[in-house]
């Protein structure tokens, strides 16, 4: 197993997390309008908000075990300086949580549509337990796509990477049909995580959601998983098949 | 030049206020009240109270006891005194909007040395009435207007008003929403498109394609989601009930008439966010002021109104029935509705709804290399269907005041982007054959300025407002150019790029003639308000330009005005639209005394 | 042709300084409901100044008359001096509300097309055929209004003009929006 002090990894994502709560702290006062009296403000500060998107809370339904899936995002702060929250994980009915994983990133907005972040990554899932420091972008591409793209290091040195894209269709102005692709690439092989060389894995969804409110709504879709490369002889060696198609049924909420 | 402040100082004024042993003890106006011209103190205790509106009851803030406040009725020349208590738990302000005022008596905090007014302090206003005419009084700190601190003003002339009329009624249009104002800007930021229920749906796409061709509506639709926005972004927020004098559709405000009589009525766009179309189906409007300031009369059946702006309006009705003023916000989510009426109780029949107008890329500015060279870039072709062959012979030189009332044919969207300004005395607004959507279906209005207007009815156009005194003014000797910037995805809104106090503010001499060119990049109009002084609107007027304190800049386009900078401070220049200020599209626009030898 | 109808020609006649062309009257529908004939004999009837039994000044301003009513006697030739202090045009029309009405929406064509602007007439239009001009379609080039006097800003002129019938009749300026701003002012003729 691997040590925890001497890491060289270990440090470098000491500074990371340094620098997100340094610039966290530099946020709010960023924010603030320059002016040298309190009294002569023109408003209040400008408020700080907060949000948290539960984006997939879902039930997952396949051949083999089924699953409860979930991916959700939040952030709180202001117009340029956002601390960032993102979490997703699989836990099997009835079973152990399979994946589980963690990120918590300061957001700096850097043009109209696009943030830049960096911060760090926490699997509690699979095991072993892995911490990764995180570098990326997140933003609306044109055509309206919700894009996330990040790199990954992890506390051992290893290089992964992995790119995300979703996108809201209005059928109705409350029925919603949300495309979703997903990518992840690895520049090393992770034997314990069961990760080849290459490009690991893509993801394909489509969820058909009402929007009882904009806040609230409850839809159906279907997700199909595909292992790649090095990555899927690895599934095959430990008897697992690396297609995984799912239908879904599942509620989207946010505050 | 920078005189020395006439009246009282504020430090006088306060001590005034002390004197008096008055702060804190106030009286309550109960209902609507109008103020005498002249007298005591006013007081205008500020406090949290309840409105219902249609039977349904939410928080709300009133100046004086009332939603709307008490319409304040003074005389040009006259000297008032304002005591304002903040009985609030947060800083508060009322500001004068339209009033020619010492910067310190203005009430935007931040500006000019006024502070906010603190809970449980009562602040001294004090000052001289400059000018005559409609204007109206709002609170300047956070969000607090939106939740009911509006109030007319109405100034008597001190010489003969050009106006006489029967009746004068004060007509304030607001939007009320028992939503929090943080709550709304939340979601804004958070969720951009949250109030947008009108957005363009795969239903919308194949009635295009039915339409328009396959090919058309998916390029249309590939266009806008290559820019990341939205064809039906028309306003901000939603779940707005329209008001008039505070009262919903239902509660049915009404203005009472007998039959000949002239009614003038001073129409107050007093909503947070809501650019309305305001129209009286049966009866003229005689447009005889604009933003407090009289122009020369112009008869119009309807109007495009931007939120701060004012109209003074004289209606005639000659029979004794029910008239309904009607108020649509362009986003068409519901109407304000009031009567003219001989007896209480009456009502006139709701009108037919107009279509809600999607967006066009001309809205978006994609035109703007059209609109430097007078007519230069202006496209004649579709032109096309005016009849040139009947008007041969004229000299178009000496018609001036040329209308091109009479030329069917002329599509208005395809002329989007003309520069209007450069086309002096061209009356624009009485092109009927323009009349916006006549070509598009019956059902759909397209590009922001159709207002759905039916072929034979007028509409105001700002071409159309001519300053009642004519002025010689001087040629501006700079020109400042702001453009008018945001980030709609974010719900970040800018000029020139810059949220308020991050860019630098606007400097100019005292004294100095300018011209402030409003390049608008976004897709929304913005209704832009100088504080301290009237702006001159370039509307294809020489010495009639029209004097104003807001001006509706329409997506895409640009608008030039000119002021002299004759009003020494430091005054707020922001977008009226109350979340775009909120979120950042204001500056200071700073008239500094030249440094001269004392 | 109507009275009415003359305002036009009295429009294109101080513009011209001469009658140029006869009336097509037949294209041109009556203002206000067609077929709705105006009597003149109800209003009265011009007169030559020298049948005058009295003089009333009239002051103009913008926008607006003083005085603003009059009594005059049924039978009375009156000569009315107006002057225009004023920085608009204005005019000086004797009638009924109900044809002040049909007037405006003539004097409001003239105005779209340039004939007349707030200040003025419009002099070099003169030499237009506006009777090609779509909405000019008939507008006669006679010069025969006796009830009405277009006063351009800082001039004098004179209206004589003989009561007949005891009645309530209006003088009214029809430059559109002096009417509805109020420059209207009241003939009480009495018997």
């Amino acid at each position: 197993m691997r040590t925890t002090m001497t890491s060289p990894g270990r440090a470098a994502l000491t500074a990371v997390a340094m620098v997100l709560v340094l610039s966290t702290g530099a946020a709010r006062a960023a924010d603030e309008p320059r002016l040298d009296h309190q009294s002569e403000r023109f408003h209040e500060e400008p408020p700080i908000l907060g949000t948290l998107l539960v984006d997939r809370l879902e039930h997952r339904w396949r051949d083999g075990q089924n699953s409860v899936d979930w991916d959700i995002q939040g952030w709180i702060g202001g117009d340029t300086n956002k601390l960032w929250f993102n979490s997703e994980g699989s836990k099997v009915v009835d079973g152990k949580l399979e994946r589980a994983e963690l990120q918590l990133l300061y957001s700096r907005m850097v043009s109209e549509f696009w943030d830049v972040q960096v911060g760090v990554r926490h699997d509690l899932r699979p095991e072993p337990q892995t911490t990764y420091g995180v570098l990326g972008f997140q933003g609306l591409a044109p055509y309206f796509f919700d894009v996330t793209a990040q790199l990954f290091v992890s506390e051992d040195g290893d290089l992964s990477a992995r790119i995300e894209a979703e996108s809201d269709l209005f059928i109705t102005q409350k029925l919603v049909l949300q495309p979703f692709a997903e990518m992840n690439a690895s520049a090393h092989r992770v034997s314990a995580l069961h990760v080849g060389q290459g490009i690991n894995d893509v993801e394909l969804g489509l969820r058909l959601r009402y929007e009882v409110t904009k806040e609230f709504a409850p839809y159906v879709g279907v997700n199909w998983e595909r292992k790649l490369g090095e990555t899927a002889n690895i599934a095959r060696d430990h008897g697992e098949d690396p297609n995984d198609l799912a239908f879904v049924a599942g509620v989207r909420f946010w505050f | 030049m920078h005189t020395a402040p006439r009246g009282l100082s504020r430090r006088n004024a306060l001590k005034l206020a002390g004197a008096a042993g008055l702060a804190g003890i106030v009286t309550a106006y109960p209902g609507r009240r109008t103020f005498a011209a002249s007298g005591p103190p006013l007081e205008l205790p500020v406090e949290r109270t309840r409105i219902t509106i249609d039977g349904e009851t939410s928080n709300a803030i009133a100046i004086g006891g009332s939603i709307p406040a008490p319409t304040l009725r003074w005389r040009e020349g006259e000297e008032v005194i304002v005591h304002v208590t903040n009985r609030l738990d947060e800083p508060t302000s009322i500001h004068w909007h339209g009033l020619l005022i010492q910067g310190v008596m203005d009430g935007a905090p931040g500006f000019n040395g006024y502070q906010p007014i603190m809970p449980g302090q009562t602040y001294t206003y004090c000052f001289k009435l400059r000018q005559a005419g409609t204007y109206w009084y709002h609170s300047h700190s956070a969000s607090q207007e939106q939740e009911g601190m509006y109030g007319a003003i109405v100034i008597e002339p001190a010489d003969r008003d050009p106006v006489r009329a029967d009746r004068d009624y004060v007509v304030l249009l607001s939007d009320h929403t028992p939503e929090a104002p943080e709550a709304v800007l939340r979601k804004l930021k958070v969720s951009e498109g949250y109030y947008n229920n009108g957005k363009r749906t795969l239903v919308d796409f194949f009635r295009d394609a039915g339409r328009d061709g396959l090919g058309s509506a998916m390029r249309d639709r590939l266009d806008w989601g290559k820019m990341r926005m939205d064809a039906t972004d028309l306003a901000d927020v939603t779940g707005y009930r329209f008001l008039v004098n505070g009262k919903g559709s239902r509660d049915n405000w009404t203005a009472l008439y007998k039959p000949g009589e002239r009614i003038r009525l001073r129409i107050i766009n007093g909503s947070a966010m809501t650019i309305f179309d305001v129209r009286i189906p049966g009866l003229s409007m005689t447009v005889v002021a604009a933003d407090g300031q009289n122009v020369v009369p112009v008869k119009v059946d309807e109007f495009r109104f931007g939120v701060g702006e004012t109209y003074d309006v004289i209606v005639m009705p000659t029979e004794d029935k029910p008239f309904t003023f009607f108020a649509e916000p362009i986003d068409r989510t519901g109407f304000a509705r009031a009567t003219i009426a001989t007896r209480q109780g009456m009502e006139g029949e709701i009108p037919e709804r107009r279509p809600r107008a999607v967006l066009t890329m001309a809205d978006m500015g994609m035109t703007h290399g059209m609109d430097h060279d007078p007519m230069a870039g202006m496209d004649h072709d579709p032109m096309a269907g005016m009849d040139h062959g009947s008007m041969q012979g004229m000299d178009h030189s000496s018609m001036p005041g040329m209308n091109h009332g009479s030329m069917p044919g002329m599509n208005q969207n395809s002329m989007q982007g003309m520069d209007h300004s450069s086309m002096a005395g061209m009356d624009h607004g009485n092109m009927p054959g323009m009349e916006h959507g006549s070509t598009a279906s019956q059902n759909q209005a397209v590009g922001w300025a159709d207002a759905g207007t039916p072929p034979d009815a007028k509409a105001l156009s700002y071409a159309d407002l001519k300053s009642f005194r004519a002025r010689e003014p001087r040629a501006p000797t700079h020109e400042i150019e702001i453009q008018l910037t945001g980030m709609m995805s974010r719900y970040i809104w800018t000029l020139n790029g810059e949220k308020f106090d991050e860019g630098a503010p606007i400097r100019v001499a005292y004294g100095d003639r300018i011209r402030i060119k409003f390049v608008n990049t976004t897709m929304m109009a913005h209704p832009m308000h100088l504080h301290g002084m009237f702006v001159e609107l370039e509307n294809g007027q020489t010495d009639r330009m029209p004097k104003k304190h807001v001006v509706l800049v329409p997506p895409g386009q640009v608008t030039s005005v000119q002021l002299t900078a004759d009003e020494p401070g430091e005054w707020p220049f922001h977008c009226h639209l109350l979340y775009h200020m909120a979120s950042g599209m204001m500056t200071r626009f700073i008239v500094e005394p030249r440094t001269a030898s004392l | 042709m109507r009275l009415y109808n003359r305002t036009l020609s009295t429009v294109a006649a101080l513009m011209t300084g001469t009658t140029l062309i006869a009336a097509p009257a037949a294209a041109f529908a009556a203002p206000g409901e067609a077929g709705h004939k105006h009597d003149t004999a109800a209003i009265g009837e011009p007169a030559k100044a020298t049948a005058k039994t009295r003089t009333i000044q009239i002051t103009m301003g913008d926008n607006y008359y003083e005085p603003n009513a009059v009594q005059v006697k049924a039978g009375e030739t009156v000569r009315f001096l107006i002057t225009n202090k004023g920085e608009f045009l204005h005019e000086f029309n004797i009638g009924t509300a109900a044809m002040h009405a049909a007037h405006q929406k003539e004097m409001a064509t003239m105005m779209e097309h340039g004939m007349l602007t707030p200040t003025g007439i419009n002099k070099g239009m003169a030499g237009m055929d506006h009777s090609r001009m779509p909405g000019m379609e008939g507008v006669s080039m006679k010069h025969d209004d006796p009830n009405s006097a277009l006063i351009e800003p800082g001039k004098i002129k004179d209206l004589t003009w003989k009561f007949t019938k005891n009645t309530t009749l209006e003088f009214a300026c029809n430059i559109p929006g002096h009417y509805e701003s109020g420059m209207v002012g009241k003939v009480d003729v009495q018997r």
